[in-house]
């Protein structure tokens, strides 16, 4: 009702009359509290932005599109961007996509809808979560022996496919958990209609629980996109190049097999260097990442938001 | 209509990949063509050259890599920087052709070198210098020597707070210029992973530590209690952030932050201050400088897109890379050895 809109809201009502007259001081000190934490963290956060807005807009304003296409270096602050480094990130994320996609919903399916609730699945079930927890530069050390080292033939050392893999297996994790979730949030009763009406356990999967967990799956893959988007740590370990790159003329797909740099480790090789230009490119650097982790969790809000069912 | 719901969301995941990889392929060609243009050359070289190393050394190299690429277009360079140690470990593995280095290679390095049948060429590129380094409103201060040093940053200043705490083993070593003021000492320096910093113990310390003090070899020859960053620019952030701070950068990282931080003229010992610069580097005067080399690997020199590449390196207009990223030239006469060792090929390390 219209009154009850714009007056005080209904439950701290009943709460005066039952308590009296008497105003709940310790309730105000605890909101005031809490008002508090949330200004604190918002603070923080503009004052981040605003310092790279601050420090990197003069660069795009200046150097604009030259920026975004410029090539790695750590010399001459007039002509470095972050070209290699966007299309090194981007590479990168089409061996996550490949990668840790498939795999990671199809083990999740397997953990969600086949599997038997033995000793064996909840400890497996246990440890993935675990791995969601293990630090990035473990990834990368593991990236180092098994891909840059003991694939070597296959992916070429130093390289893409290597430092793409290894972002994969570190994202694969939170892949299979948020996949699980979305799976678990599907009603059984949706599943027994399937059986009910003689499908099969994988008709059942394929054309009633996977397009209802859809949404949520999508959610979660992206926004494993974007935590791989910001991944610096196991790329040095795995060999991203941080001084100069040159292709040589190769092809795009020949370039899986060749050396690599990525945003972040563009931001943290220049923020090293004693040249103070380049603390205005970090801070565009930082700008042209920000950019690149928000669309990827805006595109998975978007995605959320048109495919989400109400039960 | 679910089987068109089926699919939207499989149709979305495609087409947002396909995108990525459209986007990949355009943004990889564009920056494609900003290294061609160049290629006066008649014969294109192709190939690959591969530097790792001294981060320290990296940017003379990036330097020289840039006009190397604007030449040759076709050759792949590839260029890092993850330490002096880390460089060398690949390179003795086989795994580049050169490695920046911002101290000699040590004989075990060389010795795994021996073993995997990697010979190579050490050529001497530039100096750099280490500044001793205060804030600029430090006004207590004009002269060290090295015991003084000793006596504020060596392993016996544990738990220094005040400059003045040093004064007794100043006095006991003979420093030059105890006493000293009685004001907080907050010490901001490389950390011990860096090259800076051992670079800073082996000239500066090492001989007082363990000649003169009797410090068991291969003890620290530096205090441990004070801030340490791998970011030069935290250092100097650290070090303009305390009127009476004390610590040490390359020459370069001092030079682009000379309204912050000063540079303390620096003596051996005695009275004898000389301040950092180009001209006390490059001659020596300057008590606290390193060389700079390359190492490169024999069998890559005989590949002509290496050969170019150091060839460029040591020609003028590569050698001009060194000035033009902060570092001080060899004198001439170093230079033009240098370009011997190169020229004959002469294979081993000739330092230490």
């Amino acid at each position: 009702m219209a009154i009850a809109a714009k007056g005080p809201r209904t439950s701290d009502v009943v709460a005066q009359q039952l308590r009296g007259r008497s105003t709940d001081v310790k309730g105000i000190i605890f909101q005031a509290a809490l008002l508090f934490a949330l200004l604190l963290s918002l603070l923080i956060l503009l004052v981040l932005i605003a310092d790279v807005a601050r420090g990197g807009l003069g660069v795009f304003q200046e150097r604009g599109g030259e920026f975004l296409r410029g090539r790695l270096t750590v010399v001459s602050p007039t002509t470095a961007g972050v070209g290699q480094g966007i299309v090194g990130s981007l590479l990168l994320l089409i061996f996550v996509v490949l990668m840790a996609f498939p795999v990671g919903v199809a083990a999740a399916i397997y953990l969600e809808e086949y599997a038997s609730d033995t000793r064996f699945n909840r400890f497996i079930d246990v440890n993935i979560r675990n791995l969601a927890g293990v630090p990035s530069i473990v990834y990368g050390l593991l990236g180092l022996v098994i891909f840059v080292q003991v694939l070597a033939p296959l992916t070429g050392g130093k390289t893409v496919m290597a430092g793409g893999l290894t972002l994969a297996i570190l994202v694969l994790p939170i892949v299979i958990i948020t996949s699980m979730e979305a799976l678990r949030a599907v009603p059984d009763s949706i599943r027994e209609a399937g059986f009910g009406v003689g499908a099969t356990r994988w008709e059942v999967i394929r054309s009633h629980v996977l397009p209802a967990a859809a949404p949520g799956i999508l959610t979660g893959t992206v926004l494993s996109i974007s935590r791989a988007i910001g991944e610096t740590a196991p790329l040095l370990v795995v060999g991203a190049t941080t001084g100069l790159l040159a292709t040589g003329g190769r092809g795009f797909f020949e370039s899986f097999r060749e050396g690599y740099t990525a945003l972040p480790v563009v931001v943290f090789r220049w923020t090293s260097l004693p040249n103070e230009d380049f603390r205005a490119l970090t801070s565009a650097a930082i700008i042209v990442l920000l950019i690149m982790t928000l669309s990827a969790n805006a595109i998975a809000i978007i995605l959320r938001n048109r495919y989400e069912r109400k039960w | 209509m679910t089987n068109t719901r089926d699919k939207v969301w499989l149709k979305t995941l495609l087409v947002a990949l396909a995108l990525a990889l459209v986007g990949a392929a355009c943004a990889d060609a564009s920056s494609d063509t900003d290294s061609g243009g160049g290629g006066g050359d008649s014969e294109a070289l192709s190939g690959e050259v591969v530097v790792s190393g001294s981060s320290t050394v990296e940017p003379i190299s990036v330097a020289v890599g840039e006009k190397f690429i604007a030449e040759n277009p076709e050759v792949a360079v590839k260029i890092d920087g993850p330490g002096t140690s880390d460089g060398f470990e690949l390179f003795c593995d086989g795994q580049t052709d050169i490695s920046d280095a911002s101290r000699p290679i040590d004989p075990e390095e060389v010795e795994v070198c021996e073993k995997n049948g990697i010979e190579f060429i050490e050529l001497k590129v530039a100096i750099d210098g280490l500044s001793v380094i205060t804030s600029v409103n430090n006004s207590e201060v004009d002269c060290l020597d090295f015991h003084d040093l000793y006596a504020l940053l060596g392993p016996e200043s544990e738990g220094f707070e005040s400059w003045s705490d040093a004064d007794d083993l100043a006095e006991e070593i003979g420093a030059g210029h105890a006493p000293y003021p009685d004001v907080p000492l907050d010490v901001t320096a490389p950390g011990e992973e860096s090259g800076t910093f051992d670079s800073f113990g082996e000239i500066v310390m090492e001989d007082i530590a363990y000649e003169e003090r009797k410090i068991k070899e291969d003890d620290p020859v530096i205090r441990p209690d004070y801030q340490a960053s791998a970011n030069d620019n935290v250092i100097i952030e650290g070090i303009s952030g305390s009127d009476t701070s004390l610590g040490w950068v390359g020459y370069a990282f001092y030079q682009s932050n000379d309204e912050t931080v000063k540079a303390l003229p620096i003596a051996e010992e005695g009275d004898d201050c000389v301040e950092p610069n180009p001209e006390t580097i490059s001659s020596g005067d300057y008590p606290i400088a390193r060389d700079l080399f390359i190492y490169v690997k024999t069998e890559s020199a005989d590949r002509p897109e290496v050969q170019a590449f150091v060839d460029l390196y040591l020609s003028e207009e590569g050698i001009a890379s060194v000035s033009e990223v902060g570092y001080v030239d060899l004198a001439t006469e170093d230079l033009e050895e240098t370009r011997g060792v190169w020229e004959s090929q002469e294979t081993g390390s000739r330092e230490g």
